[in-house]
């Protein structure tokens, strides 16, 4: 499941300390804020650090405290959202929500109150408050690109095409055959049935080029069925 | 890539988008895209009770996996067109 906020404190040892990033995999600095703080659940805000976004991953580094610094995988961020109200936050930041992979029971909060060895694991929300509430458009603007850089897996794609074929291996050959017709508003030559509007015409066309190539017994009911549902889509057009 | 293009018909129209954490925020879908990553505006959490800070949030980007239910504007379901499509996809793969 999804790892949720982890500590982060991997920096590169030259520059400004930037953090490590698994440029090996593509991994590519989108934005650097200065000059911004991190809340995490109801935790008081921490110094001002750095804010890194990645095309993979949001980091803070403590400006302060080089031991310091959180990350999370834009895998793990489920909503992020542009907070201006003092009512919810007296400062206007960035609010994201955080997939755990855990049950929420309620206590995440008042838990990581009273406690300094918080689960980072179970964090589900976090607030970035940058110093200059101007950029905070600018940052929405990031987060969403990164977001789409990352996508769930495709780990059930096979599994996909197999509900529809699979059944049947025979609809998988059908349905190439059957495209052109299928499509056959478009095509001028199996049109003519359509032009002058007789549906009758046109079906005894469509069920000729059934009867030609193709198939045998229940799956050509269904076939039927289907085209004298598509017919009636099409006269209604 | 049938609901990828449905919900772009309904960009513009109010929507509740029901998350697998039981959050549900009602807004004006604002974009979506092929992974069904949801962008809303003028947003307002349904049990305002549980989230309270959420009511502030005024645009919100939702990442398409977290999502459990879309809620429809019933005047953007033709029931006879997603039929059709919905056929058309399973058939065309």
């Amino acid at each position: 499941m999804a790892p949720g906020l982890r500590q982060f404190t991997e920096r590169r040892a030259e520059g400004d300390g930037q953090p490590v990033l698994d440029t090996d995999a593509g991994e590519e600095l989108m934005l650097v804020r200065r000059e911004v703080s991190i809340v995490i659940g109801n935790r008081s805000p921490e110094s001002p650090g750095t804010l890194y976004i990645s095309t993979k991953k949001v980091v803070w580094l403590s400006d302060v405290d080089r031991t310091k610094g959180y990350a999370v995988d834009f895998f793990s961020i489920s909503l992020h959202a542009v907070s201006r109200d003092p009512e919810a936050y007296p400062s206007p930041c960035i609010y994201t929500q955080i997939e755990t992979g855990e049950d929420e029971d309620g206590s995440e909060g008042s838990d990581s109150e009273c406690s300094d060895a918080l689960d980072l694991s179970k964090v589900t929300e976090m607030r970035l408050v940058p110093s200059d509430p101007s950029q905070l458009d600018t940052l929405f603007q990031v987060f969403c690109e990164c977001a789409e850089l990352n996508p769930e897996p495709i780990e059930d794609d096979a599994e996909e095409n197999n509900w529809i074929f699979s059944a049947d291996q025979l609809a998988d050959e059908t349905a190439e055959g059957e495209d052109s017709e299928w499509n056959f508003s478009q095509n001028p030559t199996s049109s003519i049935g359509h032009s002058n509007g007789d549906h009758d015409l046109a079906r005894t066309v469509l069920e000729l080029q059934i009867n030609d190539h193709r198939f045998e017994d229940a799956e050509e009911m269904e076939h039927e069925h289907e085209h004298e549902h598509e017919h009636e889509t099409e006269a209604r057009h | 890539m049938l609901f990828f293009s449905y919900f772009k018909d309904l960009v513009g129209k109010e929507v509740t988008v029901e998350l697998k954490n039981d959050l549900a925020i009602r807004g004006t879908l604002h974009s979506v895209d092929q992974y069904l990553n949801i962008k809303l505006e003028n947003t307002r959490v349904v049990d305002q009770d549980k989230y309270p800070h959420m009511l502030s949030v005024r645009n919100c980007f939702i990442r398409g996996s977290v999502v459990r239910y879309v809620q429809l504007p019933p005047e953007g379901v033709d029931v006879d067109l997603l039929h059709d499509a919905t056929r058309r996809e399973a058939r065309g793969g």
